[in-house]
């Protein structure tokens, strides 16, 4: 039987318990606006499980041993909405200033790693590939590893599946179009090559146990997450990359986004394309 | 392509992580490990133990390596616990002008549990320790920073102090700072540049 969603109140007390609660579980912190955005999702939950009110609810999702609940209403809070080649200013930043540098420095053959976070639904890797291969000589004699991760399950599995709207490849350039993508539909398809490309992982920021296995990365992108974060989140993510990054790394930042504030690690690199983060060499 | 997939994955090797290596007691002996990779895991991983916050402390006041100093305050923030919050009171005494300004900075992220030893802070002996206090206010989001400022510019008798707060009154003061402005000029009638920070503050007040 389902629940009459008109008759479910998320009251104040709820919503801060649910937003202190969450904070603490993911680092994602929920200002008092967006009250409308988290009492939709929730009462959604609320309504899809039958609990009933928000007190079940959250009793439910709280002991749950599987911690599946808790990660579903992950999923529907977090924000996936993306583009491919999105700020591209930064791809050519990474093709024609970071790339050249880093493999000017390197004295070994390891392949050059770069992180994606949060992947969304991997327009943002996908566009690290195919820029590379494309506007990058050094793809025909360095190997590449490209991972990419998120905290929502559901986004990952989108983004391992590959297919786009119209309005999500609408900045691709048209050889590119016809290169890597295959119409279906309305849809795009991405080509299994660039599939294969990318490893899509889940991971939770602020989750030690989760990021500690996260090393040796050339250069990191973490565009358009850190404002949905806390002060204290975000120096936390600041600190989770400086321990990714081999000495010399780099971390990309959104456009809004700025490392100074949030974290003395970095040295600010200005690029003539933009302004990106590095890991002093002399860093351990 | 040049593209590797296979190995793709989060690194395995030197994690130094394996659990029975995380133990609140290993990590303990490894914060004063003489690798500073190795210090600044361990004071992130201590997070999980909360009777371990003096340690953390007494680690701060001697490291030496930027990166694990960030990483134990983080961690002292996370815990936000008495002991934690007693720990940056007291490096707020220090001879380090960088650890101060670190400790200063973690403590505005920490309103609820720093506002009770606020008053103290304020009534400090130390005048720079009073300024540091007044600093924290700066970005401390709590409801009572206004009557603190006012309190501040009413009684203390240090100029550096009343005009560090005086400063930041022209920022977050109200209506209700007005009188205890207009008393600061008078009492420090001699000091320019508290009738010029006291003025612009009325100003600012009253522009609002």
């Amino acid at each position: 039987m389902k629940t009459d969603m008109s008759k479910i109140i998320i009251s104040e007390e709820d919503f801060l318990k649910f937003r202190e609660y969450f904070y603490r579980k993911t680092g994602i912190n929920f200002e008092t606006t967006k009250r409308y955005f988290v009492d939709k999702r929730l009462i959604e939950r609320i309504e899809a499980t039958d609990s009933g009110d928000f007190r079940s609810y959250f009793i439910m999702m709280r002991f749950q041993a599987s911690g599946a609940e808790l990660q579903l209403l992950t999923n529907l809070m977090t924000v996936n909405e993306t583009y491919f080649l999105r700020e591209d200013y930064q791809f050519d930043c990474l093709v024609n200033s970071i790339l050249p540098e880093l493999v000017k420095r390197k004295t070994d053959n390891r392949p050059i790693r770069i992180w994606c976070i949060p992947s969304s639904s991997g327009e943002e890797p996908y566009t690290i590939a195919m820029y590379l291969m494309e506007r990058w000589s050094g793809i025909h004699q360095w190997d590449v590893e490209i991972l990419s991760s998120d905290i929502d399950t559901g986004i990952l599995n989108k983004a391992r599946i590959g297919r786009y709207s119209a309005r999500s490849v609408m900045h691709v350039p048209a050889p590119w179009l016809v290169k890597y993508f295959t119409r279906v539909g309305d849809e795009y398809q991405i080509c299994q090559d660039l599939r294969e490309a990318v490893e899509f992982t889940r991971v939770n920021l602020a989750e030690p146990t989760d990021t500690r296995g996260y090393r040796n990365f050339d250069i990191i992108f973490c565009r358009n997450l850190l404002i949905y974060f806390d002060d204290l989140s975000r120096k936390t993510a600041a600190e989770v990359f400086f321990d990714a990054l081999i000495p010399g790394g780099f971390v990309c930042l959104g456009h809004a986004e700025s490392m100074s504030r949030i974290s003395s690690l970095y040295k600010v690199r200005k690029f003539p394309q933009a302004i990106v983060y590095q890991k002093s060499l002399e860093s351990r | 392509m040049a593209f590797i997939k296979k190995q793709a994955q989060p690194s395995t090797e030197q994690t130094q992580s394996t659990p029975e290596t995380r133990d609140c007691q290993s990590l303990l002996k490894q914060l004063s490990s003489s690798d500073s990779t190795e210090r600044r895991w361990a004071a992130r991983d201590l997070v999980e133990c909360p009777e371990c916050a003096n340690a953390l402390m007494q680690r701060l006041k001697i490291e030496t390596e930027n990166s694990v100093r960030e990483v134990i305050l983080t961690t002292l923030t996370r815990m936000g616990d008495p002991v934690a919050i007693a720990g940056m009171v007291d490096c707020l005494r220090s001879e380090d002008a960088a650890l101060r300004n670190e400790v200063v900075e973690a403590m505005k992220q920490l309103p609820l549990e720093v506002a009770p030893m606020m008053l103290g802070l304020l009534a400090d002996p130390d005048p720079d320790v009073r300024i540091f206090a007044v600093n924290v206010l700066e970005s401390l989001c709590h409801p009572e920073v206004e009557s603190w400022l006012i309190s501040v510019i009413t009684d203390d008798a240090h100029v550096n102090v009343c005009a560090t707060a005086v400063d930041l009154l022209g920022e977050v003061g109200s209506s209700n700072a007005i009188q205890t402005l207009e008393q600061l000029k008078a009492r420090f009638s001699e000091e320019p540049y508290i009738q010029f920070a006291a003025d612009l503050a009325l100003r600012r007040i009253n522009e609002n």
